[in-house]
């Protein structure tokens, strides 16, 4: 059984007037609830920073007010232009169908937009260090073998006569403390906070590449075969930090999926407007009655210790900001694909 | 025959032992056989559970292996299956783990499976050397 995460609810048909900070903001939550549709903004200054998202985002932009709001499908009228006159207006031509959110009713819905915002950051850190609770084996495992490499070498040196054998395990010694550091610096720098508003733009299969190194630390890739498909130049725009995180849980996922072993896909395709990113494992796969579970939060299958549940979700939490998708495809005993799109962005 | 001592048969060189070195890191068996080797001991390399029952297996090595120091976290047979197989199959040979993770639990776990010394790395080589006498004092002769 083949099937992809459904958003089967219909949706609650949304106008957004204003387009400046708050209808910004408003806009860049609210498009990423499935219960929401919206039908579209407008802001009587043609270059307000709200009117170029709706854009990127592929909500349509109105310049007549009335147009908008006599639209025949809008439910709710979300006022955030701070306009009084605007609101008298509303009243007398907005259909009387429509609810209207306006004045300090819209503001305290900004605000709970904004604190909304920064709980979903917290939450992803938190569960960032939650994961790498679970490294401490592969680190331990990273660092104290080159260490009794580094002790051995040692100890035989202090009496080791043959110069040429002194300065090869030299060498080594130094070859192993460079591999022992590299450890300290992927991890410090995958566990730090991630700035919010750090956008750029990330080559995708880098990052892969980074977050299989990181992988290793929270499962043993034993017997694991991994096949690269990249794209070279795909591209996303987006957050570097939370992307590597993305990252890090879809890898994760997938080894702990192939108990005895399996080849790990890792594939990256440029299409004209998107970009997609594909982690495939051939391991136990879904079944199909957990397939609307598993994006929701707190939902685990794996032990006690083993996951948060909230991987997944928070995946696609930063998949559906950076405007992408996420979606899943599995079969019972032969394993399950996600597939991310996003959208592709001009090359710089 | 109860005067049998496994080193007359390799080579004709006086020997203390043989021993098995099971580690999916080159590294750690080169270092490790350096060490025990320097002790006087015939040393032989595996880099994983599978290649250990393997070598134990081949040849003489099923009478005159002496003691094993065995990893855990390893690709294919990994140490606690490994060291199950030679407790089942061959428990006069004494098994000595030498792993990167120290885990109280597992410790404990493979103790009571008979295991003779638990070893956490980095560990320093007369440690090392000293927990592999003490292995081999406790070694039984295989029957002939």
């Amino acid at each position: 059984m083949t099937t992809t995460h459904p958003t089967d609810v219909t949706p609650t048909k949304i106008a957004i007037l204003g387009a400046g900070r708050g209808g910004t903001a408003l806009l860049d939550l609210l498009h990423q609830i499935p219960a929401i549709e919206i039908i579209g903004i407008t802001d009587c200054n043609p270059g307000a920073p709200g009117l170029q998202r709706a854009r990127e985002l592929r909500v349509p932009v109105v310049l007549q007010v009335t147009e908008l709001i006599q639209n025949h499908g809008v439910q709710l009228i979300l006022d955030v232009t701070g306009d009084p006159a605007l609101g008298t207006m509303l009243r007398s031509h907005a259909r009387p169908e429509a609810d209207v959110l306006s004045g300090s009713a819209s503001r305290i819905l900004w605000e709970l937009v904004q604190h909304e915002s920064t709980l979903q950051a917290e939450l992803l850190h938190a569960e960032k260090l939650a994961g790498i609770g679970s490294f401490a084996a592969g680190i331990a495992h990273d660092i104290n073998n080159p260490l009794q490499l580094i002790l051995g070498l040692a100890e035989n040196l202090e009496d080791e006569t043959d110069l040429e054998a002194v300065h090869a395990q030299a060498a080594d010694i130094i070859a192993a403390v460079k591999r022992t550091t590299a450890i300290c610096r992927d991890l410090t720098s995958y566990a730090r906070r991630s700035a919010s508003h750090n956008h750029s733009l990330v080559s995708l299969s880098a990052r892969l590449d980074e977050a299989l190194k990181i992988a290793r630390y929270a499962v043993g890739f034993h017997d694991i075969d991994i096949v690269k498909h990249y794209a070279p130049d795909a591209a996303a725009s987006g957050n570097p930090d939370e992307l590597l995180h993305v990252f890090v849980n879809l890898i994760t996922n997938a080894i702990q999926a192939m108990d005895s072993g399996g080849t790990l896909t890792l594939h990256t395709a440029i299409e004209p407007d998107t970009v997609i990113v594909q982690v495939s494992d051939t391991g136990c796969g879904i079944p199909p009655d957990l397939f609307n579970a598993i994006f929701e939060p707190f939902f685990t299958t794996k032990p006690p210790g083993k996951g948060t549940g909230l991987g997944l979700y928070n995946i696609k939490h930063v998949i559906h900001q950076m405007h992408g998708t996420i979606a899943v495809t599995s079969e019972v005993g032969i394993g399950s694909t996600f597939t991310i799109t996003l959208p592709r962005t001009a090359q710089t | 025959m109860s005067e049998f001592k496994s080193g007359f048969f390799v080579g004709g060189d006086a020997c203390n032992g043989r021993v098995l070195v099971v580690d999916d890191e080159p590294d750690i068996r080169k270092v490790v056989k350096m060490t025990l080797q320097k002790a006087g001991y015939d040393v032989l390399e595996a880099e994983n559970g599978e290649k250990a029952i393997e070598t134990i297996n081949s040849g003489e090595n099923r009478l005159l292996l002496d003691v094993m120091v065995c990893d855990i976290r390893m690709p294919k047979v990994n140490g606690i299956e490994a060291i199950a197989y030679f407790r089942q199959n061959y428990p006069r040979v004494p098994l000595i783990v030498l792993t990167g993770f120290p885990d109280t639990d597992m410790a404990t776990s493979l103790l009571r499976q008979g295991v003779v010394d638990y070893l956490v790395k980095p560990v320093e080589g007369e440690k090392l050397k000293a927990a592999v006498a003490r292995a081999m004092e406790q070694r039984e002769l295989a029957p002939l």
